[in-house]
């Protein structure tokens, strides 16, 4: 089976953000995998370390995403496609979607494309759907779960619904976006990292796609203004004491002082 | 005159309070810019909830019934919702942001050439243009986008707005819609839910969430009690999901569920920032936890310091007699 998956380099979102002057400010300037890509790049070499296959990456960004390409590598991806943007342009979902749709119309060897769910950054969720509408692809998000069906030739995916989880059989080629539930990415070692700076990293420029470098920024849809803190909620009453008293105190405030109980 | 649509979602044979939610502040929205508001309901018993949408009062109620919409697919979801709007042509349409609604908001902007802002904590429309604050960051911020054009989407978070009613005697248009099963790409095998009988957690009036203070299956039956005690849903932070204590169905957070009841317990939970974002919009948060400076208590209404283990018991006994 080929797996195809579209990774995303992100901000390390666990150091502290600040905003200055309208503007976001990191306090590191490390980058990382998404960790819901990552959990779609393990779930690609747990299912072809099973069945066979091979794991493609594909990663749009500048100069830097090699850096992140090269951990999938590591991880035991077998090889990877850059495609290259300018430091600067500010893209979004749909710029990403008709990018990566252009890049599989020209590489049609495709079979399964997974890809995070949402992103650690922007949280929006919306390039797998897109994509695979731009493709005409049968599609399934959110996935906590995922086999291949070896004798029906399907994938089946267990995907997090409203009200349960939801088992899907989708026909091949199809695209899987994954949850971060799935799996626990593992960690490269040494021999991997060594073996992931020999591995094939092809480069192509928007321009190669049919979509101009310079007028790529024009296609996105959404436009950031600002930024603001979180709102902030009030603390209330802090209660401290015998737990029995805590209970009855907790009941008489619920229904005499919040009224919903 | 320009139209706000908004897609009213049925979960357990009733109206989704996030979707009211939505088309109450749609409806408010339409009518301080002179817009027309008009909701759509897709279910297979779509016919028997036209009536309840009135309540919340919009001009036009569009209605799609089939049989292939009793459980969630994309496929046909996506068609239905091309079908509305192109027959309704809004220039924004709104949509709580459930997990169906995640499932397909991309596909249909790309579908329809749309704009889509997903997962909006608010949203105004201004000039033409929709501005909404995001949380991103796994909830770290908010940062504040916006979309100009003619075809506009946008999904809210649960509990962003209240449900206001307005009656009106709207117009109820049945929409013809067919499917072809066989043309389905995909094939829905199996529905799994986990204890709760299906409750959807984001509808739930109580939610009672386990944390990593919960040791034990004795913890977690102290927390499905209280739950079914109070005609509640079980919600759980990522710790207690990630080591198999609780379903992942539970998890609440910003990768999880976004749940905002009247009355949220977060128990054993220290209030990591991507779990509030999960919560943030209950009406009361109750914590109890035994560390008094965990960040929970920051945005607790009331916080109980102490051990679950021994506050649980004597609490579902009050609650009882509350009850009695």
């Amino acid at each position: 089976m080929k797996f195809h998956i579209c990774i995303k380099q992100v901000p390390d979102i666990t150091a502290p953000i600040s905003i200055r002057n309208g503007e976001l400010v990191f306090e590191t300037d490390r980058v990382v995998l998404d960790a819901y890509s990552a959990s779609a790049v393990e779930e690609s070499l747990v299912l072809t370390e099973k069945h066979g296959g091979e794991t493609s990456i594909i990663s749009i960004g500048p100069d830097k995403v090699k850096e992140t390409i090269r951990k999938a590598l590591a991880m035991g991806a077998e090889k990877a496609t850059h495609i290259k943007t300018d430091e600067n342009a500010s893209l979004d979902s749909s710029v990403f979607a008709r990018l990566l749709a252009a890049y599989f119309e020209k590489n049609p060897d495709y079979e399964v494309i997974l890809l995070g769910k949402q992103a650690q950054d922007t949280d929006a969720g919306l390039t797998g759907s897109m994509l695979a509408e731009k493709m005409n692809l049968s599609y399934a998000t959110n996935a906590v779960g995922l086999e291949y069906d070896e004798s029906a030739n399907k994938m089946i995916v267990t995907r997090q619904g409203d009200a349960g989880q939801e088992v899907i059989a989708l026909q091949i080629p199809c695209l899987i976006t994954c949850s971060n539930d799935m799996n626990d990415p593992r960690i490269p070692n040494l021999r991997g990292i060594m073996q992931s700076k020999k591995k094939p990293v092809e480069e192509i420029s928007p321009d190669d796609l049919g979509y101009p470098s310079d007028k790529l920024q024009q296609l996105a849809s959404t436009e950031i203004t600002g930024y603001e803190p979180m709102p902030e909620r009030q603390p209330g009453k802090k209660l401290e004491g015998e737990p029995v008293e805590l209970a009855k105190q907790l009941v008489d405030l619920l229904q005499n002082e919040a009224k919903v109980l | 005159m320009s139209t706000i649509l908004t897609y009213v979602a049925v979960s357990n044979g009733k109206l989704k309070r996030s979707s009211l939610e939505v088309l109450s502040h749609c409806r408010e929205l339409a009518k301080v810019n002179g817009y027309k508001s008009e909701a759509v309901i897709i279910d297979s018993n779509a016919s028997r909830f036209a009536e309840q949408v009135a309540k919340y009062g919009p001009d036009t109620v569009y209605v799609i019934e089939h049989p292939i919409f009793r459980d969630h697919m994309n496929q046909p979801l996506l068609d239905a919702l091309e079908m509305v709007v192109k027959q309704s042509n809004p220039m924004l349409t709104a949509f709580a942001s459930t997990e169906a609604v995640k499932d397909v908001l991309g596909a249909l902007a790309m579908r329809l050439d749309a704009k889509a802002l997903p997962d909006v904590a608010s949203f105004e429309l201004k000039d033409g243009a929709v501005e909404s604050l995001r949380p991103i960051m796994a909830a770290k911020l908010m940062a504040r986008t916006k979309v100009v054009g003619d075809r506009m989407l946008v999904s809210v978070r649960s509990g962003s707005y209240d449900v206001s009613e307005s009656e009106i005697q709207p117009e109820i248009k049945k929409l013809d819609f067919t499917y072809n099963e066989n043309a389905l790409k995909m094939e829905l095998r199996d529905i799994i839910t986990s204890s709760g009988g299906g409750v959807d957690l984001a509808e739930a009036p109580v939610v009672v969430s386990g944390g990593r203070g919960i040791k034990d299956e004795a913890g977690k039956k102290m927390v499905h009690d209280l739950a079914d005690l109070m005609g509640g849903a079980v919600g759980a932070s990522r710790a207690v999901t990630e080591s198999g204590l609780f379903p992942a169905t539970a998890q609440i957070g910003q990768t999880g569920k976004v749940v905002s009841p009247q009355i949220y317990f977060a128990v054993g939970i220290s209030g990591a920032i991507q779990h509030v974002a999960g919560m943030s919009n209950s009406k009361v948060i109750v914590a109890i936890n035994k560390d008094p400076e965990a960040p929970i208590f920051d945005i607790a209404t009331y916080g109980l310091v102490g051990d679950l283990y021994k506050i649980l018991p004597p609490l579902i006994e009050e609650v009882k007699k509350a009850q009695s």
